[in-house]
């Protein structure tokens, strides 16, 4: 069965390229333009992973995340951010996420990213495929 | 013709104005006469005068009254107060409203002539005060000194002897000397006296016939100076320079009215000197905020662009990665493709390194050893040196005190610095990195570290820019330009500055100052 993204960024160019990187490798892509479209698919969808921007106009990164980890504690979560300056803080203060992507980034920088974190070999998975 | 200068008579009797006017006339000064006080200011208004010679007494507006009004609208002008009722009381009452001189009624016609004579000069010496004081641009200040002092003392030739880096006498401005042989007579001429002054500022003894003074008379084409006057030249109580007033002409010694002008003259030059070099310390000093500010500026800009920036970065990288996966790798579009894709990076590493000073987050201060900051880098760079065959030395002090200063930060500024010295040196050389401990003129301790090279070195004309934004002198996606505006950035938040010395062919050394 297809692994499931969620991918979240208000650019629709980075969705683009991200949408068809991904599809391309088989992953089943859906789209949300801003937070609260966000939250409101997670509500009623399951996810491998989501890949969430950190900045858009109606709600903070920052807070998609927080909630994102409330709502689904086992979901992979990789944040993608134009902001250098965000790798020397912690991304989201005290919310772990599993994996960041500095813009600029290839295609197979995500790609190879959820493909390690969705098949994390012998580590017992939660969520179901 | 032109009038030596121009002069008013104010007085309600017109004998006496035209007694006045008459013998002025005849001196060949160009002359104006007012009847009373208002007419007086109303000429004042209308025209330049050198100088009025104005009663006290007269009908409607007095004298005091049209002096208080003349200096208010030419304060430039000087006046000579001529009165029948002359007592102590309204001579000093006179002076205190801005007269120059004060005669009293009936005068000696040849005593108002020597005070004209004498008003006219102090006007003079302020004007070339005026003219000095005007500018600071160094060449243009000295260019005016010696035009002035050339021209007041009635000389034919005249010099300015300043000691260059090496302390080696050199001719800065000059008058008069026409070629070579006679600059190098005079120049030596000069520095013997500046030998010999003693860093009071006093005018020094007129020297008569130099060319058979035995102290000068190996001196060859000497015997064309008959006569000669020197003003040293003093900073914080050193010698600092020399002016060497020479009369060609037989027969004609400086005067004590000569000295007395030279000794003026000499105050005044070194006043201004002494003005224009605070000044231009004061400027250094505002151009560095001035750079730091921009910096900072820069800075938040770029954070805020950074973003905006990389959203549409980030889908040519990707969009091209994609179309390149559907390409044939040998195809023309599939180069271009790649070269796009180097490009972004290329863009990328340009953002990284202008938000690597936009960080607002604060400085991580703590104690930290300069020395250890230095070796620290040197562990990362040394091979790559020594692989160019970059020899390096330490000359580190040892026991130095701690500053308070940011580790990764310093990191950053030293790898730059060594970078740069390794990328001066493509064929190899030698890099010498020293720590030392100096006080600055207040007692504060300071840290200086530099970093020489021994490479081509940099060109005068672009030793200001190194430290702009962008200014790179490396070949196109070498260098981002950032490199030395960053180690400035983090220097300055240190409180502390950078500063770099070059002579082309000779390498260059960038030193680091942070307060202890």
């Amino acid at each position: 069965m297809a692994k499931k993204v969620l991918i979240v960024d208000d650019e629709d160019l980075v969705r683009n390229y991200v949408r068809r990187a991904l599809a391309s490798r088989g992953w089943e892509i859906t789209e949300a333009n801003n937070g609260a479209a966000a939250l409101a698919l997670l509500e009623g969808r399951e996810f491998d992973a989501v890949v969430c921007d950190l900045k858009m106009p109606d709600l903070r990164g920052e807070e998609v995340v927080r909630q994102i980890r409330e709502l689904r504690p086992a979901m992979k979560v990789v944040v993608i951010t134009g902001s250098v300056s965000n790798i020397t803080t912690p991304i989201v203060p005290g919310v772990e996420v599993d994996g960041f992507l500095i813009k600029p980034f290839g295609i197979d920088e995500i790609r190879d990213l959820l493909e390690k974190l969705t098949n994390p070999g012998p580590t017992p998975r939660e969520e179901k495929h | 013709m032109s009038a030596k200068a121009n002069i008013l008579i104010v007085d309600d009797e017109p004998q006496i104005a035209e007694m006045i006017s008459a013998t002025l006339l005849l001196h060949g000064y160009a002359v104006t006469v007012a009847y009373d006080g208002a007419q007086g200011v109303e000429k004042v208004s209308a025209e330049k005068f050198d100088l009025a010679v104005m009663d006290l007494q007269m009908p409607g507006m007095d004298g005091f009254t049209a002096l208080g009004e003349m200096k208010k609208l030419d304060p430039e002008i000087e006046v000579i107060i001529a009165t029948g009722h002359g007592t102590m009381g309204i001579a000093i009452q006179s002076m205190r409203k801005g007269a120059f001189d004060f005669i009293s009624k009936p005068f000696d016609i040849k005593d108002l002539l020597k005070a004209v004579e004498r008003a006219l000069e102090k006007k003079k010496f302020n004007d070339i005060g005026r003219a000095i004081f005007s500018t600071i641009r160094p060449e243009e200040q000295l260019r005016v000194i010696i035009d002035s002092v050339t021209r007041i003392l009635k000389a034919q030739e005249s010099l300015l002897v300043l000691p260059d880096k090496d302390g080696k006498p050199r001719i800065a401005v000059s008058q008069g000397l026409e070629n070579e042989a006679a600059r190098a007579s005079r120049l030596e001429y000069c520095a013997r006296m500046l030998a010999q002054s003693d860093g009071s500022g006093k005018a020094m003894l007129p020297v008569d016939a130099p060319g058979a003074d035995k102290r000068f008379s190996d001196i060859a084409g000497l015997s064309a100076v008959k006569f000669s006057l020197f003003l040293p030249l003093v900073e914080d109580n050193k010698p600092a320079g020399l002016i060497g007033i020479n009369r060609l002409e037989e027969n004609s010694p400086f005067n004590e009215d000569d000295l007395q002008r030279a000794r003026i003259f000499g105050s005044l030059v070194n006043l201004a000197l002494r003005n224009s070099s605070l000044y231009r310390q004061l400027q250094e000093t505002q151009g560095q905020l001035i750079q730091a500010e921009k910096m900072s500026a820069l800075g938040q800009l770029a954070g805020g662009l950074a973003h905006e920036i990389n959203n549409p970065l980030s889908g040519i990288l990707g969009l091209t990665q994609l179309v390149l996966e559907n390409l044939d790798p040998a195809s023309q579009n599939h180069a271009d493709l790649k070269e796009i894709e180097k490009a972004v990076f290329r863009c990328k590493k340009i953002i990284v390194s202008l938000l690597s000073f936009s960080r607002q987050e604060k400085t991580r201060v703590e104690p930290v050893s300069v020395n250890e900051v230095i070796e620290e880098t040197l562990t990362l760079c040394a091979r790559q040196l020594e692989l160019q065959r970059v020899k390096i030395n330490r000359q580190f002090s040892p026991g130095l005190p701690l500053v308070n200063a940011d580790f990764q930060q310093l990191m950053q500024v030293f790898l730059n610095l060594l970078t740069n010295a390794r990328d001066a040196m493509p064929d190899g050389g030698e890099l010498t990195i020293a720590t030392n401990l100096l006080k600055d003129p207040a007692g504060r301790e300071l840290l200086i570290s530099s970093v020489s090279d021994t490479g081509a070195g940099i060109e005068p004309e672009i030793l200001g820019r190194i430290f702009d934004p962008f200014f790179t002198t490396k070949p196109v996606g070498k260098g981002t330009g950032l490199g030395l505006s960053v180690c400035l950035g983090i220097i300055s938040r240190h409180n502390g500055y950078i500063k770099a010395h070059s002579m082309p062919g000779a390498g260059a050394t960038f030193t680091v100052t942070i307060p202890v």
